[in-house]
């Protein structure tokens, strides 16, 4: 595989993997956790390297796994004591994570073989020089781990379809049924800690957080419809990971952040333009009812009118 | 500051590093207040964010790195970030926790590439702005900490100035709307000055971990006070305090200061959740704990009283079975009891102390006052708003109105 | 109470009017060109179901939210520039009960707009605050957190802050919903004190047995107004089924007629 290719395939995956994650959390109002997670999930891989003393995914992703559950249920305790509100407690409980794994990463920086700056921006430039053995083959590593992070969360989509659908749409009708949104909400945050501590080596512990959000919020702009909504936030992930790439190289700037540019240059299309729900197309529309309503109100006044 | 720098017991740069922390902490204390009560919290981590775009442009544009010409991008660009948050919640589709993410995470996209791109342009150029993203202290100026403080001043007269607009806007905008204020108006204030604070605090506290810098504050101090101004100064305080050991720990340990100071917070706002007096989870649950000992222990008494009444003094394994209570319980409320001599012995056998005797008829008339509470209440008018507290009746309506209770149920069994 | 007894002081402008209003959220209208004046000096309600655009017109009325067309006036002015004339009482389900603020500090946010948003307060308005308080029966509760407070409590809180105010007119949002009965008749029987003082009143509610018991005046609304006017001739089943629906009339009839007022 040319090194191309192997970088435009790790951001398409990474983007797809996040993609199948967004819709969800964006129509369940879970954007901000999912912000919150992905900070949490540094101190998780800091513990994994220092234990584990090496960079295969299974230790790193259990530790982020781990600190992901930590800081949600940690958050959903806080606002559980009625001391402080859920905007608070999310901002008092993943800057302390983060803080943690950021402090770690400067104390331990040769044990863990982690920096700063790959936390912010990530090594996907690098994708093409690192490999993964498997079953003896070596596999471009960034490009395997991808493609089971898209594996992984097409079948806990597939799997919890209803479910998820239900608690998203109506919460009170789901638990009336058992399905407990609270539940859901906890699987869904676990699986985006294990999608942005996969991520998190091609494109950084924060920009993860745009690809889950922004591609999502812009189809939801676009389509009133969950599946619709799925593949449009998918293939915005793509439309970003080929623009960051072409962008990113012409102006000599991070990959992943090119990336977060060009999906937030999609949400600004899709919100001046969207068919129903885009500025433009509200506009016309209000226009449109206030000369209804004028005419209506005209005709009621003289119908009412005595004569 | 001069004169201030040299008070201090610290050398000249640790004097100027904890003054810019103590000014930092003031005013994102104080000023991030205004945002956790409105639950807006979250808005000053997407206004950090955008601060970072805001910092490189401002480096672009004007080549200079000193952190004054810095400061003024981030602000214009924290100022941006705020109109386009709210627009964007307001555009109607998209919910008000999407569009804070959205304009968080592309504005941090935005400002990664920036600096990406300045690095490629000039690898010297961008070692200064790096510490935006985590925060340095180290590298305060006293020029920078005069105007952070001259900022930082400016910020909080404003808000004692419209204490009271703040205030009715704060706790109820419709009401303060139909008094005439102009709410947009003071909630575009209260946005202009959490932009201030954001300002302040950014090239210490680093875009990424600001929020936390404005939410701990307010966060301890909402625990230690139920008054407004009250929360407003201990807020402040309680920023400084942990801005300046923050800042301290951070330019002895090398460590970034950002992760230090929120990590110093995170722990003070532990301690305020825990231990706060009336409010605290631990203070609460040793008031639960009390109050259901108090009823266990009063249950007993009545059990007893009850097996008195129906024949010879009961062992303690007697009145378990007669009260169907765990032992376990029942062994605590007697050791209870016998704590206090409410009980007698006579070997095995227990029964009332004279002072159990009158404890008995004590918690059997604030029975019978919660029953007549019950059936009369309706007929007894209250002087004032009090309610009646099942714990203690008589306390909450006063003595006078629980006699006349007494009277009414009297009256009415006659 | 016959209509003839309705207080309505004949020749002067009434409390509050509305003329041709129509709002939408959106594009969807909520309230549909409504006409309706309340009469100065009377206990006046405003009935309809859930969503019938109750809070919706005191708040258009009160320029809270922009009106599509329309006008509301306040004793004969412009609502907007009449305001000092208006005590607001809104409904309560937006109120953050954990905010930092105790109950005197929120009846002394009756008497900012009086005294001017940024003057210090008078021992004058300070002996107002503390009457209000007394009124509604909150003196001994002065230095309590707001969340400390029971619904009812809370409520008269809310009210003492509208007297603080002292205004002419008086509008209540939804004022007993959720809260005891004894709190409910005490404060009946407040603003029927208010009343007898020469205040104009204007109740949301959706107890129709108390408002045909204790009210002189009513607007029956459902999006439009369906009936303006003394309750006597406007609480009747006609208009009400209008409004309702037929089942709602006669759950609301046996409601009042079982409801305990003193
Ligand atoms: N801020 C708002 N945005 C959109 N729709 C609203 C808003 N407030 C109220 N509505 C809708 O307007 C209608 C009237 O609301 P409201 O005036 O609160 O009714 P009421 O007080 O009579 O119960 C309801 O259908 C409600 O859903
Ligand atoms: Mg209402």
């Amino acid at each position: 595989m040319s090194s191309d290719l192997i970088i435009l395939l790790t951001a398409g995956l990474t983007a797809t993997a996040c993609g199948l994650l967004g819709p969800f959390l964006v129509l369940r109002r879970n954007a901000l956790m999912s912000d919150a997670v992905a900070h949490a999930v540094l101190p998780g891989i800091v513990v994994a390297y220092l234990i584990f003393q090496t960079r295969a995914p299974l230790p790193i992703v259990a530790g982020a796994a781990v600190f992901g559950i930590i800081c949600v249920l940690g958050i959903d305790a806080l606002r559980g004591t009625g001391l402080v509100k859920w905007d608070a407690a999310i901002a008092l409980v993943f800057p302390a994570l983060f803080a943690l794994g950021v402090i770690g990463i400067s104390t331990y920086a040769s044990g863990v073989h982690l920096d700063l700056d790959s936390t912010i921006y990530g090594e996907i430039a690098f994708a093409p020089f690192l490999s993964l053995d498997v079953l003896g083959a070596e596999l471009p590593r960034t490009v395997v781990l991808g493609f089971a992070a898209v594996a992984a969360n097409l079948a806990f989509v597939a799997l919890l379809w209803r479910k998820l659908k239900t608690t998203s749409f109506d919460p009170q009708y789901a638990q009336a049924v058992d399905v407990s949104p609270a539940r859901m909400s906890r699987l869904l945050l676990v699986a985006v800690a294990i999608t942005a501590v996969i991520s998190f080596e091609s494109v950084g512990a924060i920009l993860v957080v745009t690809l889950l959000i922004v591609p999502a919020a812009a189809a939801h702009l676009l389509t009133d419809r969950l599946t619709a909504m799925i593949a449009i936030t998918v293939a915005i992930g793509w439309a970003s990971a080929i623009g960051g790439l072409s962008f990113a190289s012409a102006a000599d700037a991070s990959i992943a952040g090119m990336m977060g540019v060009v999906a937030a240059g999609c949400f600004v299309l899709a919100l001046l333009a969207g068919p129903r729900y885009g500025l433009a197309a509200r506009a016309i529309r209000r226009r449109r009812a206030g000369r209804r309503a004028r005419v209506a109100l005209g005709a009621a006044r003289e119908a009412g009118a005595p004569s | 500051m001069g004169p201030l720098i040299d008070a201090l017991p610290f050398s000249y740069t640790v004097s100027v590093i904890a003054l810019g922390a103590a000014v930092l902490g003031l005013t994102a204390g104080v000023l991030g207040t205004l945002a956790v009560l409105r639950q807006r919290t979250l808005v000053g981590d997407a206004l950090a964010h955008a601060t970072l775009p805001g910092v490189c442009v401002a480096f672009i544009a004007t080549g200079a790195k000193d952190a004054s010409t810095l400061l003024v991008g981030a602000g214009a660009f924290g100022l941006i970030g705020a109109l386009l948050v709210v627009g964007l919640e307001r555009s109607g589709r998209t919910r008000p926790d999407a569009a804070i993410g959205v304009m968080l995470s592309s504005f941090f996209a935005l400002g990664i590439v920036l600096l990406t791109y300045i690095g490629s342009l000039n690898q010297s150029g961008q070692a200064g702005l790096e510490s935006y993203l985590f925060g340095q202290a180290a590298g305060l100026v006293e020029r920078d900490v005069t105007i952070m403080a001259a900022l930082g001043l400016g910020a909080l007269a404003v808000v004692a100035a419209l204490f009271r607009p703040l205030k009715s806007t704060l706790f109820d905008a419709d009401h303060a709307a139909a008094g005439g204020l102009p709410i947009r108006a003071l909630e575009v204030v209260m946005t202009a000055l959490l932009v201030v604070a954001i300002v302040i605090g950014v090239r210490t506290v680093g875009a990424i971990l600001m929020v936390a810098m404005l939410v701990v504050p307010a966060a301890a101090a909402r625990q230690l006070t139920g008054r407004l101004a009250g929360v407003l100064v201990l807020a402040g305080l309680i920023g400084a305090t942990v801005g300046v050991t923050g800042a301290l720990l951070s330019a002895q340990s090398g460590l970034p200061t950002g992760p230090v100071i929120v990590l110093v917070g995170f722990l003070v706002v532990l301690a305020c959740l825990l231990l706060a007096p009336g409010r605290g989870i631990l203070w609460r649950a040793r008031k639960l704990a009390r109050d259901r000992r108090r009823l266990l222990v009063e249950g007993v008494l009545i059990d007893l009283e009850t097996a008195l009444h129906g024949g010879p003094p009961p062992t303690q394994h007697e009145l378990a079975l007669a009260s169907g209570r765990p032992r376990r319980a029942l062994r605590r409320a007697l050791g209870d009891l016998e704590r206090t001599g409410a009980l007698a012995r006579d070997g095995e056998r227990i029964y009332l102390s004279e002072s159990g005797a009158a404890s008995v008829h004590a918690v059997l008339e604030r029975r019978d006052l919660w029953s007549a509470w019950l059936e009369h209440g309706w007929r007894l008018e209250l002087p004032d708003a009090r309610e009646p507290d099942p714990r203690d009746l008589r306390a909450s309506l006063g003595d006078e109105h629980a006699d006349r209770l007494r009277a009414l149920a009297a009256e009415a069994r006659a | 109470m016959s209509v003839d007894e309705v207080p309505v002081h004949s020749g002067g402008a009434p409390a509050l009017e509305v003329r041709r209003l129509t709002v939408s959220y959106e594009t969807r209208p909520v309230l549909w060109d409504v006409d309706a004046s309340f009469p100065t000096g009377a206990l006046s309600a405003i009935v309809g179901p859930n969503g019938a655009g109750k809070s919706t017109l005191l708040r258009a009325a009160l320029g809270l939210i922009p009106a599509d067309a329309g006008q509301a006036l306040v004793q004969g002015r412009p609502a907007r520039s009449a305001l000092d004339r208006v005590a607001f009482v809104p409904q309560r389900d937006a109120v953050d009960w954990d905010f930092p603020i105790t109950v005197r500090e929120v009846v002394e946010m009756g008497r900012y707009p009086v005294r001017g948003w940024l003057r210090r307060l008078t021992g004058e308005d300070r002996a107002i605050v503390d009457e209000a308080l007394e009124r509604v029966g909150m003196g001994p509760f002065a230095r309590r957190q707001i969340g400390r407070l029971s619904g009812g409590q809370r409520q008269r809180v809310f009210i003492a802050r509208a007297l603080a105010r002292q205004a002419p007119v008086m509008l209540l949002d939804e004022p007993f919903a959720g809260i005891d009965a004894r709190t409910e008749a005490t404060l009946l029987d407040l603003l029927r004190e208010l009343r007898a003082e020469g205040r104009s009143i204007v109740v949301v509610h959706h107890d129709l047995g108390t408002v045909r018991a204790s009210f002189d005046w009513a607007l029956v609304l459902n999006v439009r107004a369906v009936a303006c006017g003394p309750v006597g001739e406007v609480i009747v089943p006609q208009t009400l089924r209008r409004a309702y629906g037929t089942d709602a009339v006669n759950d609301g009839a046996q409601d009042g007629e079982l409801r305990w007022v003193r």
